[in-house]
């Protein structure tokens, strides 16, 4: 940060100045020395020269808004002024000063407003999503292979029991498993796996870890003895595995909420909770699109390994049967049941006609 | 206490700092943070002497990187395993007390009036005490106590605040502070009951119930209904921290002096306060933010129009020592994870 002199003769800013570590407000001048080498920090009073120094050494604080010019000397003496001009043509202008210019409430700043609506919304609807996708490519699949085991071993400590399936049973869900990985594209971590669990308290279902890992309950293989539904259900969590839509949901959310605090900044204590809410939200809605994205692969994987590719249809209103109510169409993080049905059956009639 | 910014002024600074945040992914914020911070301090003064803000944008960017690594690792673990995560928890609530010391100390060194730095003396178990253990405690008496807790947070942080070699100290009778935990326990009671009757009035439930039935879309008044219980819960339950720190806030002025027998006046009216924060709220949102940098401003000329200074003598005589340089870890711990320990200086 060096200043350069300029000739002598300039006019001297008034202003006011403090000695290091000190609050007394001195009523002070700046001005170059009669020699021309130096600059001189002047108390108005009694005209005592308070500071002296060569200009390169002389620092001056970035200008902002309209607070006044801050000039350092190297002994710590601090020297305010409003006199900016004055202080230009003793010092010379910094080259940092653009930011202040382009803050300045002049014409040009509706263009700044528009930049950053454009900016805002490409982050959101482009940058975040490259984001998450240079995060996913980036995951090593030892890592997406200890989340399967972490997850595993947490469900069979709280939700899930040793499965008391027989091994006909299991053979049955193999055999369609077997048909569906070998038309499914490649894993992430080399291939899928099933496992199975008792899970009374969830019911028949059917799980994906990112890893590959898929968790097919106990509950699902005894209401279910059609391999059709079976095979719409594992193609729809296989299809889950495959886009990597876990991985996706957690870099998602963790960037969002990277974004709004760093970016956003403090915007007040009702505000603050009402943004994250918001992301909470936008992330929920990411999982509804993920689930239809999921019904809409796995349909056509069972189609492909030759199953029904309309029995997942059939599982959503069977399981919509057993319980009433349920959430909003934006609250929840599946889609409603009535419109995946409806779009299952729509994308089975497609195949059907296609495939013929 | 004079506050001088305008929201002219300050609505240029606050946008190009967020194009620039945007563009930058993020980066830029620490510079922006800077450049905020220096212009809210520079335009309060204290008899004609404004305050100032020293911290550099690079301090503060490796500060909030640690920070983004950290909360980064803890994401990551919680996904492996949440046996891990938990353990990483504790450790982090370790050392918790001495991220806010960090805090503390940074921004008090980086911050200074007329030619003085403030400082931040803090130290592992006190900090321990009045952050960590006292709140966890005062769970138990059912909050009861947590006007005690909250006077201990403020005795500690005002008390280890000094301006140069000069000594901050607060002290204050309970009285104050049981008054304003009783106004924003009655607000919050009042708040959640109008919540509860609004939803039970309105049949939310079942015109949500039928629309899942129905497989189909929710209708407008619906939406309508949603948006105002909404609102309600909004002004009812997240104001409860600015209506509890606005009824305390001149207590605690009242009782903090500064060495020499200075002391400190603070004259808001809470419900004014209150209603400022919640009308700014709505206006940021009506705006689509373009209206923050005003709100930001009102709410500053408030405060400082209503805070005062009453000095025991000349205030030519301070004196203290230049700031050393700090990392900016801990200060960018209070920043993101939005932990307001509140000095009131």
């Amino acid at each position: 940060m060096s200043a350069r002199l300029s000739e002598t003769g300039a006019p001297a800013p008034t202003g006011e100045a403090y000695a290091a570590g000190s609050s007394r407000r001195i009523a002070a001048r700046l001005r170059a020395a009669s020699d021309g080498g130096a600059v001189e920090l002047v108390d108005r009073d009694d005209g005592a020269v308070l500071a002296r120094a060569p200009p390169e050494t002389i620092r001056r604080e970035r200008r902002l808004g309209g607070l006044p010019s801050i000039v350092l000397f190297p002994g710590g003496w601090r020297f305010l002024s409003h006199d900016h001009d004055a202080v230009d043509a003793l010092l010379g202008t910094e080259g940092s000063d653009r930011l202040h210019r382009w803050e300045a409430w002049r014409p040009q700043l509706v263009l700044v407003v528009a930049l950053a609506f454009v900016a805002a919304f490409a982050v959101w609807r482009w940058g975040l999503g490259a984001l998450v996708a240079v995060a996913v490519a980036f995951t090593p699949d030892a890592l997406t292979r200890a989340i399967d085991e972490g997850h595993l071993a947490f469900a069979d400590r709280t939700l899930a029991d040793p499965s008391g399936l027989g091994e006909d049973e299991r053979d049955r869900v193999r055999r369609v498993f077997g048909r569906l990985d070998a038309v499914a594209p490649a894993a992430r971590s080399g291939a899928y796996r099933i496992v199975f669990r008792a899970m009374p308290k969830v019911g028949p279902n059917a799980f994906a870890l990112p890893g590959g890992t898929i968790v097919v309950t106990d509950e699902l293989v005894r209401a279910f003895p059609e391999p059709d539904v079976i095979a719409g259900v594992l193609g729809h969590e296989i299809a889950h595995v495959a886009e990597a839509h876990g991985l996706r949901q957690v870099y998602r959310s963790l960037g969002t909420y990277l974004l709004v605090t760093l970016i956003v900044g403090d915007v007040g204590p009702v505000l603050d909770d009402l943004l994250l809410e918001g992301g909470l939200l936008l992330s929920l809605s990411y999982s509804r699109e993920h689930e239809l994205e999921a019904d809409r692969i796995g349909v056509s994987l069972a189609a492909r390994a030759g199953y029904d590719p309309a029995a997942l249809a059939r599982f959503f209103e069977r399981m919509s049967a057993g319980d009433k109510g349920g959430g909003s169409s934006w609250l929840s993080t599946h889609p409603p049941t009535g419109e995946r049905v409806r779009e299952i059956r729509r994308l089975a009639e497609e195949i059907g006609r296609s495939g013929g | 206490m004079r506050f001088t910014g305008t929201a002219r002024e300050y609505f240029g600074i606050w946008i190009v700092n967020l194009l620039l945040s945007i563009a930058t992914l993020g980066i830029y914020s620490a510079w922006a943070k800077v450049r905020n911070k220096r212009y809210f301090l520079g335009n309060t003064t204290v008899d004609g002497r404004p305050f100032d803000y020293h911290a550099r944008g690079a301090q503060i960017l490796i500060g909030r990187a640690i920070v983004v690594a950290m909360f980064v690792i803890y994401s990551v673990a919680s996904t492996l395993s949440p046996i891990a995560s938990l353990a990483l928890l504790l450790g982090f609530a370790a050392i918790v007390p001495w991220l806010i010391n960090r805090g503390l100390r940074f921004n008090a060194a980086m911050t200074s009036w007329s030619n003085l730095r403030f400082r931040f003396d803090g130290s592992y178990w006190p900090a321990f005490l009045v952050f960590l253990l006292y709140p966890f405690l005062a769970v138990f008496s059912l909050y009861l106590a947590f006007p005690l807790v909250s006077r201990a947070a403020r005795r500690y942080t005002i008390g280890r605040h000094r301006l140069g070699e000069h000594r901050f100290a607060f002290d204050s009778g309970i009285g104050p502070f049981y008054a304003a935990f009783f106004i924003t326990f009655v607000w919050a009671i009042f708040g959640f009951m109008l919540f509860v009757a609004l939803v039970a009035a309105s049949g939310m439930a079942e015109r949500f119930a039928a629309a899942a039935q129905t497989g189909g879309e929710i209708d407008g008044a619906t939406v309508l209904i949603l948006v105002v219980v909404a609102a309600v819960w909004f002004v009812a339950i997240f104001p409860l921290g600015t209506i509890y720190a606005a009824c305390v806030r001149n207590a605690i002025y009242a009782g903090t002096a500064l060495e020499g027998g200075h002391r400190f006046e603070s004259t808001i009216s809470p419900p004014r306060l209150v209603w400022i924060a919640i009308s700014n709220g709505i206006a940021i949102v009506v705006s689509v933010g373009m209206l923050l940098p005003w709100a930001r401003i009102r709410v500053a000329r408030y405060l400082c129009a209503h805070t005062f200074l009453r000095p025991a003598g000349s205030l030519d005589d301070f004196v203290g020592e230049a700031a050393r340089r700090q990392s900016a870890f801990g200060d960018a711990f209070l920043d993101i994870e939005g932990i307001d320990v509140g000095a009131a200086v």
